[in-house]
């Protein structure tokens, strides 16, 4: 059986048992909006089951990042900066830690990057399950559930929890710091019972399988459709930051006032902003908003699957969600699977 | 993917943003707008690129920017770029004189494939500041004269003030190696040779299209025109290479500006065959 069941009372004592090792984050609610944040006590934690509206990625892929400290004058000098600890990212959803092995993938590609890597190789992610909002569709994306990834995977069954190691890491933790017994066959009948009752929640759903998404999108390249958003779009790059699978950068310097030492450090940066793919003569690649929106909503469906395998989308819903005019990417994605189907 | 078996590797992994310290050996004004730097690594080693490369420049405080390199391969230590200056980091470049001290890491990106197009006629298409890549590459191939065809450089400029390298146009034509056309876009009072966009040059040139090869660089409006022209000369799509300019910021196919559909500009180009962009959108 690989499930150990898990009573809702050794939630704490687990998170307090992590506590004592590691920096910790996780949901909790600020402003009023389900967040991730740091978690300095087992009270702090909401481990909510709606989507939180900005995803775990910063602490992967900080917004900003140091990778260089220079100095000037007559020895100039520059030092590489990784900058990684021990943390925990608990209570992280399906979506996310689907979004997590892409940007593994990413950072792997090529080049290693070995900011991103060194800090995911001291990531622990705890996983847990959620409740759709009306924005979610990860089921159409086949991110509802999730088999790796994690270290440790808590699945709520009411009772308790019925938890799930990954790797010998979370095993170990758990069997560290809470009291758990195997889990039976009542309790998994509950999870699946659970997990069936979600697929019926979901109120935005995709039109099509999955697999057929990233030719529907090469088919959709002179849609009417991408004038027609681009023409509400403010071009603000919200959607960018959400998005657990953005990952664009812009790379800068700083100085320091006596002009002599700095740092170079990245920063998020988004395909929806006007100066995204302009160059130095002053030419624009992307000039619309309605061919950054079709950039953007090709990364997800069509652009990087053919490079990386496996839809960038993963059914999170958080840049509909944040969208100041309402730009629902299921709802556009529903629209091209329809014109498709129209003139196939 | 196995994270865990990844990882282990990560320990050894240096930073990819780490780069070398080089010192400016000469600066010389090219036109109004352009340098010339010639530039030698402090650590006495080869840049080891090939034409049609580029490296990613730093001055620290100004930030970074890829830039093409203008000298062909070479085994010391010294290498050129020729750079306009548009920006925060260029304009600070053009600030620095001999002694100054910069940084570099690269080289970068796939460059003219110089071995498929030996024996070849070549055809060079420049536009403005396109002959800067253009010129590593008519280096290394007169360099190695015999080794090829008949050479015609056709170059378009918005005015004849914008040429650049003249002195070195000249000594080539005069070496009697290759054939060089000038043509400004507009008329100019002291400019008495041929007028017109560059494609103006092509329909008189007589070539032999089985054993040609083409090498284009300009700015993103001149592909198009260009491309129509050299099909009317029926020269073929795997004979045409192209030099994309996109932007960039990390050299790595990592920061995304230089995407175009599921192409990274730094990583597959910035020289590509014809061939196999033609029907890449968003690519010309």
């Amino acid at each position: 059986m690989k499930y150990r069941f898990l009573l809702k009372k050794g939630i704490a004592a687990l998170i307090a048992g992590l506590l004592k090792e590691f920096k910790v984050y996780g949901p909790v609610k600020k402003d009023g909006f389900p967040m991730y944040g740091n978690i300095t006590a087992p009270g702090d934690m909401n481990l909510l089951h709606s989507p939180t509206h900005i995803s775990p990625k910063q602490y992967l892929f900080p917004q900003r990042e140091t990778l260089l400290r220079f100095s000037s004058g007559e020895c100039p000098a520059v030092a590489p900066v990784v900058e990684a600890e021990e943390q925990v990212l608990f209570g992280v959803h399906p979506c996310d830690i689907h979004a997590i092995k892409l940007l593994d993938r990413v950072f792997a590609y090529g080049t290693a990057d070995v900011n991103y890597l060194k800090r995911r190789e001291k990531t622990i992610i705890i996983g847990i399950d959620c409740i759709p909002d009306k924005y979610c569709f990860c089921k159409g994306v086949n991110t509802m559930t999730v088999e790796s990834g994690f270290d440790l995977f808590l699945h709520n069954i009411g009772t308790g929890f019925l938890v799930e190691s990954g790797t010998q890491k979370g095993k170990k933790l758990l069997l560290k710091y809470t009291k758990t017994r195997k889990a039976n066959k009542g309790e998994v009948k509950k999870l699946s019972q659970i997990q069936n009752q979600k697929k019926e929640m979901f109120v935005t759903s995709i039109n099509a399988d999955a697999s057929t998404l990233p030719l529907i999108y090469s088919g959709s390249y002179n849609s009417p459709v991408w004038e027609r958003i681009g023409s509400i779009c403010y071009g603000c790059g919200s959607c960018n930051l959400v998005c657990p699978t953005c990952y664009c950068f812009d790379v800068r310097d700083d100085i320091k006032l006596n002009l002599k030492e700095g740092e170079r450090y990245r920063v998020w940066d988004g395909c929806m902003l006007e100066d995204f793919a302009k160059v130095a003569g002053g030419h624009n690649f992307r000039k619309t908003r309605g061919e950054r929106l079709r950039h953007r909503f090709n990364r997800k469906f069509q652009y990087q699957v053919d490079k990386f395998g496996g839809l960038f989308c993963v059914g999170c819903g958080r840049c509909s969600r944040t969208c100041l005019v309402n730009i629902n990417i299921a709802e556009v994605t529903n629209e091209l699977i329809e014109e498709s189907n129209k003139h196939p | 993917m196995n994270l865990s078996k990844s990882q282990t590797n990560t320990l050894d992994i240096s930073s990819p943003y780490i780069s070398r310290l080089a010192r400016i050996e000469r600066v010389a004004r090219v036109t109004e707008k352009e340098r010339l730097f010639k530039i030698a690594i402090e650590d006495g080693k080869t840049l080891g690129h090939l034409p049609g490369q580029f490296i990613m420049l730093s001055i620290p405080g100004f930030g970074e920017a890829p830039i093409s390199i203008s000298s062909p391969p070479d085994k010391g230590n010294r290498f050129e770029i020729c750079v306009r200056a548009v920006g925060n980091l260029t304009n600070a470049l053009h600030n620095l004189t001999k002694r100054d001290r910069l940084w570099i890491r690269g080289p970068y990106g796939k460059g003219f494939p110089v071995q498929d197009i030996i024996g070849k006629d070549l055809l060079f298409i420049a536009g403005g500041i396109g002959l800067v890549p253009m010129r590593s590459l008519i280096k290394t191939v007169l360099n190695e004269r015999s080794s090829y065809g008949r050479m015609n450089l056709f170059y378009g400029v918005k005015s004849p003030d914008e040429i650049l390298f003249k002195d070195e146009l000249l000594q080539w034509e005069k070496a009697g190696n290759i054939n060089i056309q000038i043509t400004t876009d507009k008329p100019h009072p002291e400019w008495k040779g041929h007028t017109g966009v560059v494609t103006t040059l092509l329909p008189p040139l007589k070539i032999d299209e089985t054993k040609t090869a083409a090498i284009v660089v300009g700015p993103p409006v001149m592909y198009k025109y260009v491309i129509l022209s050299l099909g009317d000369k029926r020269i073929a799509g795997h004979d045409i290479y192209l030099s994309l300019e996109r932007r960039m910021k990390c050299g790595l196919g990592k920061c995304g500006h230089c995407q175009i559909n599921s192409i990274y500009v730094c990583q597959e180009g910035p020289v590509f065959r014809l061939s196999d962009i033609r029907y890449l959108r968003e690519a010309i």
